[in-house]
């Protein structure tokens, strides 16, 4: 597997010390991560409940390769952290005084707003929920102006945003909340969405082509498989294949090409769809430009036997996806950490003066690869077919470590001999020396590239100006999976909580913004947060959605009087 | 097409056999959004620099994979490691 085979690292059994959290009480108490049977499996020990184990990763080879290190050579990666928004005033550290504190080694590169805890599904396994919280969760315009204008106004700005809920796009302002995220500079605006304004029967199209204009970039969809009996099973709704279709449809025709389908993976209950998801995708690739399959993390009240049966991990999806694929994309060569493009990254962003996307999170928190079809022989194969990864982030972690004091320290040789004439010409000086780095960097990432084609002048592109309409379009040419695994109280690591990259947004009722990372949020912080931020819940309210079919109550009033003949709008 | 499995009764599409069109719309997809940007003023597709460069390097790509093909693979590697390091000299 990769290059660390033959090596004595990889027969030594992994071993490490960490920090987690009990289960049970979620006090903080020391852990250990360690091999056993060729697993990484994490074990401790609560004084007060016992002792708890959990298995991190099925494959103790994959895991090992992904915190393999040598003196050019790590996936664990130094962030740059924006200032604390908060101090630590809890002596307990890491994660009780989340808000951000002076812990935190990464910045925010996903900031995400709660928009409403009000959905049209009723999912058994789901936080957000207005019927089972009995309060009303969603900030008002000013509110998610405020959260937005925090994550925008921090020396390293949150390049992208996603709204989440609930189901964000029952609210009747939307589309006003995509043009306000536009507005305040963020490239990448992302719903996280069942589906539910896209599909409508009635207007879903007019009012999809609206949020696109507004400014919504990309549907994070969730799409559990092609079954009907699939989503009965993990959305206890009947026939929602239709449902799922009539979003994809409706972005097609809105020519909204950017869905990526998201997947939350259990075993024994979604597993058996990966494959199924991957063909889907392909078969929709105009529209679908990748997907995330996600580990079920077990957030809330659940036992240690529940949660062994459900769990999965980041090993078994990619080795699932292996077995499914027919060993087209790889668990011994397809799969990279997130964290592999940080130094390639910030090359291209200093050397076309652009922000720079950071993913400097763990090593544990999520793999990706780049699916492609080779023109040449029409047949699925990973990005890694196209040129030699290992050799590419060789040298870019070179290469930025010799030109990285640059971006600080710009050349200022001229100006203190001639003031403001010497400026100019240190300007030109800077710009040809960018020049010439661009040059060097170009050529050792073509000789490191093993196909020509269509796919691979985009790829020059995006190397040469970063720029979102070479990235948009070479992500048009491919297909993007990734797994990403969330944390829960069972596996939680407080060295993966510090490096989180995904920040939950709170407007807080004292007129400040709570930045809170995403796993910590759902394990520790979100019950205290929503009882201080939660509104009365009216009986409009609770009885707007009929959850056992997915639509309005009025939607499903105005079919039956149709389907009795007293309505003759042939629209519907 | 779809085979149906028998322990659990669900839909299982097999993921050997793709479309033959299936690289074309690949590539058509990415070729339709390059004409999207196009279209916009300050698009980077509408670069003469930018669109001279990539020309550039698509024909130095084909020569090198030419040239690699004939050198094979230990003189392929005594090259790239030597061109790596001529293009950290002096950084």
């Amino acid at each position: 597997m990769y290059h660390i085979d033959g090596t004595d690292y990889l027969k030594t059994p992994y071993y490490s010390k960490t920090r987690s959290l009990c289960p049970e009480c979620l006090q903080r108490i020391g852990a250990e991560i360690y091999e056993e049977n060729d697993q990484i499996w994490m074990r401790k020990t609560c004084p007060d409940h016992g002792d708890f184990k959990d298995i991190i990763s099925s494959s103790a080879k994959y895991y090992k390769w992904t915190h393999y290190k040598t003196e050019n050579w790590s996936f664990d990666k130094d962030g740059d952290a924006n200032p604390p928004d908060c101090e630590i005033t809890d002596k307990r550290g890491c994660p009780y005084n989340c808000g951000l504190c002076p812990e935190h080694l990464s910045t925010c590169s996903l900031a995400l707003i709660d928009l409403t805890n009000r959905c049209n599904f009723n999912c058994n396994f789901c936080y957000a929920n207005v019927q089972k919280a009995g309060y009303l969760i969603e900030p008002s315009l000013e509110e998610i102006d405020r959260i937005m204008a925090h994550f925008r106004n921090k020396p390293i700005p949150a390049p992208s945003i996603m709204f989440t809920g609930g189901e964000p796009t029952v609210r009747k302002d939307f589309p006003e909340i995509c043009a306000m995220a536009k507005k305040h500079g963020f490239k990448e605006v992302i719903v996280a969405t069942n589906g539910y304004g896209f599909q409508r029967k009635n207007g879903g199209l007019e009012w999809t082509k609206k949020v696109f204009e507004a400014g919504l970039d990309t549907l994070y969809f969730q799409f559990d498989g092609i079954n009907n009996a699939t989503y009965e099973k993990t959305r206890g709704i009947k026939n929602l294949m239709e449902y799922k279709q009539r979003v994809i449809e409706n972005c097609r025709k809105a020519e909204l090409t950017s869905i990526v389908l998201v997947a939350t993976i259990a075993k024994g209950v979604t597993d058996i769809e990966i494959g199924n998801i991957i063909q889907y995708a392909i078969d929709n690739i105009d529209v679908v430009r990748g997907i995330t399959f996600q580990p079920v993390a077990l957030c809330g009240r659940i036992t240690a036997e529940d949660m062994q049966e459900l769990r999965i991990t980041n090993a078994d999806v990619i080795q699932e996806i292996d077995n499914q694929t027919g060993g087209k994309i790889s668990i011994e060569s397809a799969w990279y950490p997130l964290t592999t493009i940080v130094e390639w990254g910030r090359i291209i962003a200093y050397l076309a003066d652009i922000e720079p996307v950071e993913f400097t999170c763990h090593p544990d928190c999520g793999f990706a690869t780049y699916l492609a079809i080779d023109p040449e022989t029409n047949e699925m194969v990973s990005i890694m077919d196209y040129f030699d990864p290992l050799k590419i982030i060789d040298f870019a972690n070179k290469f930025w470590d010799k030109i990285k004091n640059k971006e600080k320290e710009p050349i200022k040789f001229f100006s203190s001999l001639l003031g403001d004439f010497g400026e100019t010409l240190d300007k030109g000086v800077n710009w040809l020396d960018k020049q010439q780095l661009k040059a060097r960097f170009l050529l050792a990432m073509l000789q490191h590239t093993k196909k020509p084609g269509k796919l691979m002048e985009m790829f020059s592109r995006v190397l040469i100006d970063g720029k979102w309409d070479s990235i948009s379009a070479f992500t048009h040419g491919t297909l993007l999976i990734s797994s990403m695994h969330f944390q829960d109280a069972y596996d939680f690591n407080i060295e993966r909580v510090k490096r989180c990259i995904v920040h939950f947004g709170v407007a807080m009722p004292d007129g400040t913004v709570k930045e809170v990372s995403f796993c910590t949020m759902n394990t520790l912080h979100r019950p205290e947060i929503e009882k201080q931020v939660a509104k009365k819940l009216t009986e409009k309210v609770k009885n707007e959605f009929d959850t056992t079919m997915g639509y309005r109550v009025d939607e499903i009033d105005q079919e039956v009087a149709h389907n009795g003949g007293t309505i003759k709008d042939e629209e519907f | 097409m779809a085979e149906i499995d028998p322990e659990s009764g669900l839909k299982l599409r097999k993921l050997t056999e793709l479309k033959p069109t299936a690289a074309e719309e690949y590539q058509e997809a990415m070729l339709n959004r390059v004409d999207y940007f196009s279209k916009k003023r300050d698009s980077t597709f509408n670069s003469f620099v930018e669109n001279t460069i990539v020309g550039s390097l698509k024909i130095l790509l084909d020569l090198k994979v030419k040239v690699e093909e004939m050198l094979g693979d230990d003189n392929k590697e005594k090259v790239h490691e030597m061109i790596d390091k001529l293009l950290l000299f002096g950084l």
